[in-house]
């Protein structure tokens, strides 16, 4: 609870959501100064003194606590956050949609990650405020997600939406992926819990989340082995040989065969819930983050 | 008839939709345009004479996917504004004169109306924070703008019926065509604006012929279509207006004031922007928009910088329209910036290129073949075929990827169908003793096995000799029939080498395509060779027909090139074709998987 209370302090701000305007620090405003000066030499004076006020305001505004969001590579994302990943078609925009602004509406494919900055956590506290990231399931666009998953401290927690209407049997790209997210989560000194979100509960075709959330455990454990088969990934270890290469990703699941992988070993808690965006009925949702916020 | 205007953010919310034929909203279509500039982003090259592009997307006549729905092709023009990014897109049956110049007119008045009902700037200050919470403290994209939205979404669809009726008045030609066509589906779509209008649209029809003849005597219109108003917009309200007569051209008045409006807001915007104090805005306040010109330098030294790194100029050039594309106009960067900014912004695109758009994991396709069997019950061997041009490492990538195979515990049939060139199947041969000792330490070099072939149980030669390409195909077939028999895993085909540009040695690739029956044709390009694999890996793909691509490649001789890694750019540019594998040496060990975040560190740094 302790550092809970210090994180309105960053997130009651007006301006944060206009991520790279905060990228410009004192520095550049030097910068534009000299530049500015080179190029108008007609208004020089009145320049100057406006100049002043301006380059005050513009220092002000960024002491005031602007955050820089999308420099993801080098900036670490410390605040509370909670993220919606899954496949393509799952209904992650359209529960993104639902949790932020309580409607629904269509929905096409995403290009890019919806963020919503000081998203209030729906049920119990009302000083919690934290990060909500949705991101484009799409295979091509998933790289921002792991970029997030790493450079992010305060994860409290990753919905993993699937449509349940999927046959089992047709899981393995989802089970690829949620593997690839714990292969990140899973270095956390306490993973990242997930909640497997079995969206589309309303459709007769639905498939309990239990057996979803087995079916996926399977098909992960078919994944490792294959892994472990499968070809090594080029990254430069030819000419770094012993230099411990930050970008190889350590094998993170000694899986021993003989008792399998099982989600229960992991650092995480995964649940599965089954829940319908469309019906509006994503309490049980709402309530795993709701938990989530308190611990 | 266009079938649908839709406008939605780069996060996929649809923040307008508008299905011209009065249907529901089809997501499912918006989702196929999307995924296409997503697997292809460069291949709809540009038609410069066209305000906005146009990307075609195929029918999809497979149906072994299981789900047959939605195979229908269709057309759509797009423009993608970027501050805030919407996607405003049109959709359409097929490419025609007409339907193009319908396209391209309502896409450009709903652009315009969108601007000048303020519904971008809402959208942007939504975006950037500046709108009023709700109950979850949060900002909607629409937020405060409902007004707006419904006001632009009764102007655009009477702007809409005017296109329409317009164009098929001047379009004479193709009315008969057109109209055969359209009778039904208009007749819904109006049913939902104007329920009297139910006929009317009928007799529209009918009476666009009469209105050609009419023209000059007007007269004889207004007396057939009594309530009509005349004058200037006697055309439109023939056509589609009908009752709604004078609130109509009131209300069309209003849309041509709003949007000259919107022109002349333009340019006094210009004007204000030359005031010092707009100048010094702009450059201090953090609100100086990041223009083409303050790019070039940056852009030139990084696409310099590329083509030093063997992509081809032309790949160069996309790449850093790319980054311009998603940087000008932006306000974020500064000019201590603008260079890291594009760099990264550069590092997102490469990605994206890069990365392949649909999983292969190929153990476990394999897997799931050996599941299947054929007709007459028996295990299908899952097949690869590999083709390039003359030397880039085909045969000893293939006896690499056999290798890994071999330590799969699967068996291996590796296929000679490279009949042309001296030396090709004893090379092969040479391959398969390496592969046998490999697998099984007692196996005698130079001993058949108990087939009284090349190889041992796990990895044998199927070897026919040399001739012409009858016999390429002709082996092919014998292969795979024998590995059924003898249940082999995998059939491995080696091709003759062949040159791009040489259409009698490329057309042969189409019938041993046909005839194999391939499950993946792999593509081996040598990373050595830069700038001509654009056109290589183009040439390639094209080679196997219409319904067949290629399915990956293999770039080969990594090793050698250092930092150079450009060609693996050029053929995935030319062909939003993946890498899979990448060769970085002579001996069986040397294949890698690709890191997409390796080649792009080492391509940008
Ligand atoms: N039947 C049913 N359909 C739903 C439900 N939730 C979402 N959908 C539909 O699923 C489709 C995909 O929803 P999106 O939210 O766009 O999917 P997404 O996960 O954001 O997909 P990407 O952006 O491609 O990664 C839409 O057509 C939704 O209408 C649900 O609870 N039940
Ligand atoms: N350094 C290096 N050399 C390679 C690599 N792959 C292939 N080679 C070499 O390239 C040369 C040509 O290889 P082949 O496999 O015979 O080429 P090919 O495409 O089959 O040639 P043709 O059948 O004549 O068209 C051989 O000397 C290989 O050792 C690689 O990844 N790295
Ligand atoms: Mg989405
Ligand atoms: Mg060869």
């Amino acid at each position: 609870m302790c550092d809970i209370k210090e994180e309105p302090k960053f997130f009651n701000r007006p301006y944060c959501k206009i991520s790279k305007i905060s990228r410009r620090s004192t520095r550049t405003v030097l910068t534009h100064i000299s530049q500015c000066v080179m190029v108008s030499n007609a208004v020089l004076v009145a320049i100057i003194l406006v100049l002043i006020t301006t380059a005050l305001f513009t220092i002000r505004t960024t002491s005031s606590g602007l955050i820089p969001v999308s420099n993801a590579s080098k900036v670490t994302n410390k605040q509370p956050t909670f993220i919606i990943a899954g496949p393509s078609e799952s209904g992650k925009t359209s529960l993104f949609t639902l949790l932020t602004s309580d409607s629904l509406r269509p929905s096409v494919t995403s290009l890019e990650p919806n963020v919503a900055h000081d998203f209030k956590i729906p049920i119990t506290t009302k000083t919690f405020t934290g990060r909500l990231i949705e991101f484009p399931g799409h295979l091509k666009l998933r790289n921002k997600l792991f970029e997030t998953l790493q450079n992010s401290s305060n994860i409290k927690g990753l919905i993993f939406v699937v449509d349940a209407t999927v046959d089992p049997k047709e899981l393995t790209s989802t089970a690829e992926f949620l593997f690839e997210i714990l292969q990140v989560t899973e270095r956390f000194p306490n993973g990242v819990d997930i909640l497997i979100a079995c969206n589309k509960s309303e459709s007769f075709t639905a498939r309990p989340p239990l057996k979803i959330r087995s079916a996926l455990e399977k098909e992960i454990e078919r994944i490792i082995i294959r892994r472990q088969k499968s070809l090594e990934t080029v990254n430069g270890a030819e000419k770094t040989d012993d230099d411990g290469n930050l970008q190889d990703e350590p094998q993170v699941f000694n899986l021993g065969l003989k008792d399998g992988f099982k989600f229960e070993s992991l650092e995480g808690n995964i649940d599965a819930v089954e829940g319908s965006v469309i019906k509006k009925n994503i309490d049980r949702w709402e309530c795993w983050m709701d938990e989530r916020t308190v611990n | 008839m266009l079938e649908q205007f839709v406008v939605f953010t780069s996060g996929g919310q649809v923040v307008y939709q508008f299905n011209c034929l009065g249907k529901k909203f089809a997501e499912t279509q918006i989702n196929r345009f999307i995924s296409h500039l997503l697997s292809s982003p460069t291949i709809h090259n540009e038609d410069s004479s066209r305000k906005y592009r146009i990307v075609e997307i195929a029918g999809n006549s497979n149906t072994s996917g299981g789900n047959k729905a939605q195979s229908r092709g269709f057309c759509s023009m797009y423009h993608v504004s970027r501050r805030p990014e919407l996607y405003y897109v049109v959709t359409y049956a097929e490419q025609s004169l007409q339907l193009n110049q319908e396209a391209e007119e309502t896409l450009q008045v709903g652009i315009n109306l969108w601007e000048s009902l303020g519904l971008s700037e809402g959208v942007l200050d939504n975006i950037n924070g500046k709108g009023s919470r709700n109950e979850r403290n949060c900002i909607d994209v629409l937020t405060d703008l409902e007004e707006e939205l419904e006001k632009f979404d009764q102007y655009l669809k009477i702007k809409y019926e005017e296109i329409l009726s317009r164009d098929n008045e001047n379009s004479s030609s193709s009315i008969g065509k057109v109209d055969s066509k359209k009778k039904p589906r208009e007749a819904k779509g109006k049913k939902q604006q104007q329920q009297q209008q139910g006929g009317g649209r009928k007799w529209g029809r009918d009476g666009t012929m009469e209105e050609i003849n009419a023209q000059d005597s007007k007269a004889l219109d207004f007396s057939e279509n009594n309530q009509q108003a005349g004058g200037s917009m006697g055309q439109i309200d023939k056509d589609s207006f009908g009752k709604r007569t004078n609130q109509g051209d009131f209300l069309i008045k209003e849309i041509d004031d709003l949007l000259s409006a919107q022109k002349e807001s333009y340019q006094s915007n210009e004007d204000k922007g030359t005031s010092a104090f707009g100048f010094l805005r702009k450059h201090l306040l953090g609100n100086k928009t990041i223009t083409e010109t303050d790019l070039k330098s940056v852009l030139d030294k990084l696409k310099q910088k590329l083509i030093t790194k063997n992509v081809a100029p032309e790949a160069a050039e996309f790449l850093c329209k790319q980054v311009s594309l998603d940087l000008v106009g932006s306000k974020t960067a500064s000019w201590t910036s603008v260079e890291n900014t594009a760099r990264e912004s550069l590092t997102k695109s490469l990605t994206q290129i890069l990365t392949p758009g649909v999983s292969v994991d190929l153990l476990h396709e394999i897997q799931q073949k050996a599941e299947t069997r054929d007709a007459q019950g028996l295990k299908q061997p899952y097949v690869f075929s590999v083709v390039g041009v003359n030397g880039v490492g085909k045969s000893t990538n293939l006896s690499k990827l056999a290798f890994w195979l071999l330590q799969n515990n699967l068996r291996v049939l590796v296929v000679a169908s490279d009949t042309f060139r001296s030396g090709a199947v004893e090379q092969l041969r040479v391959h398969v003793e390496n592969l046998a000792e490999l697998t099984d330490e007692s196996h005698i070099r130079g001993s058949k096995n108990r087939r009284d072939k090349t190889g041992n149980d796990h990895v044998e030669l199927f070897e026919a000799g040399y001739g012409g390409s009858d016999l390429v195909t002709k082996i092919a077939k014998q292969a795979i029939k024998y590995a059924k028999e003898q249940e082999f895993d995998i059939v491995l085909m080696d091709t003759a080498g062949r040159r791009h540009n040489d259409p009698t040695l490329m057309s042969p690739l189409k019938s041993f395509a046909e005839q194999a029956k391939p499950d993946k044709i792999i593509m081996v390009g040598e990373a050595l060779v830069g700038t001509d694999s654009v056109q290589q890996a183009k040439n390639f793909n094209e080679a196997f027909g219409r319904v067949r691509n290629l399915d990956f490649f293999i770039i080969s001789k990594c090793d050698t090139v250092g930092e150079m890694l450009g060609t693996m750019v050029n053929m995935v540019y030319a062909t939003g074709i993946p890498i899979l594998f990448v060769g970085v040496g002579q001996t069986y060990t040397d294949l890698r998987v690709l890191s997409v975040n390796w080649a792009v560190n080492i391509l940008v740094s």
